[in-house]
């Protein structure tokens, strides 16, 4: 799934650690929701529009088919 | 996202230890004290690599207690499904090896009976509470 978990946490001047520690989740896991290797949980992806001030939908793309 | 005492950098080596003590008892009732010591020293040594090991690589973090976050609960699931998967294949393998060479298949057709019952058991289970 498409995100913007990286341009925000560089427009936040945060480390993948340092986003990592304030979600609760490993270095590791932000580095693979960045590389789109990883879908989060909706809960995770909540906290994350949350600590970033935007809607879910404004940080995660789903793309459907019609 | 909650932590639990499995988070602990210290669960897995205390709990490889514990599983070392207890095989240690094992053999030792059984009269093999010598393969029990050995027993207990393998499972000191897997203590020793997850306490020391955590803290430098993800695998062992994981596998050792801290580290552990959604993302690994979703690996861990998938590790123990492939995991049980190639030992319910390697039970119907040798149940079907035993069989053909004129043997009951004990006691690998009673082994598989279980998984079968299990897989449905959970599968009955996990679907009247989601």
């Amino acid at each position: 799934m498409r995100n913007e978990i990286r341009s925000l946490r560089a427009a936040h001047e945060l480390s993948q650690q340092q986003l990592g520690e304030a979600m609760g989740v490993s270095r590791q896991t932000i580095n693979s929701i960045e590389k789109e290797r990883y879908t989060p949980s909706l809960p995770l992806a909540i906290a994350l529009a949350r600590y970033f001030e935007r809607t879910v939908e404004e940080i995660f793309h789903v793309e459907v088919d019609h | 996202m909650s932590k639990s005492i499995t988070s602990s950098r210290w669960w897995m080596p205390l709990f490889s230890l514990a599983l070392g003590l207890i095989m240690f008892g094992a053999f030792a009732i059984g009269g093999s004290v010598g393969d029990g010591v050995f027993a207990f020293g393998v499972m000191a040594v897997l203590a020793g690599v997850f306490a020391i090991g955590a803290t430098r690589s993800e695998t062992l973090g994981w596998l050792g207690g801290p580290g552990r976050d959604e993302r690994w609960a979703m690996i861990d699931l998938r590790a123990s499904a492939a995991a049980g998967l190639v030992l319910i294949l390697a039970v119907i393998g040798a149940w079907l090896y035993e069989i053909a060479n004129g043997r009951d298949g004990s006691p690998y057709g009673q082994l598989g009976a279980v998984a079968g019952v299990a897989y449905v058991i959970a599968v009955a289970v996990l679907r009247w509470r989601s």
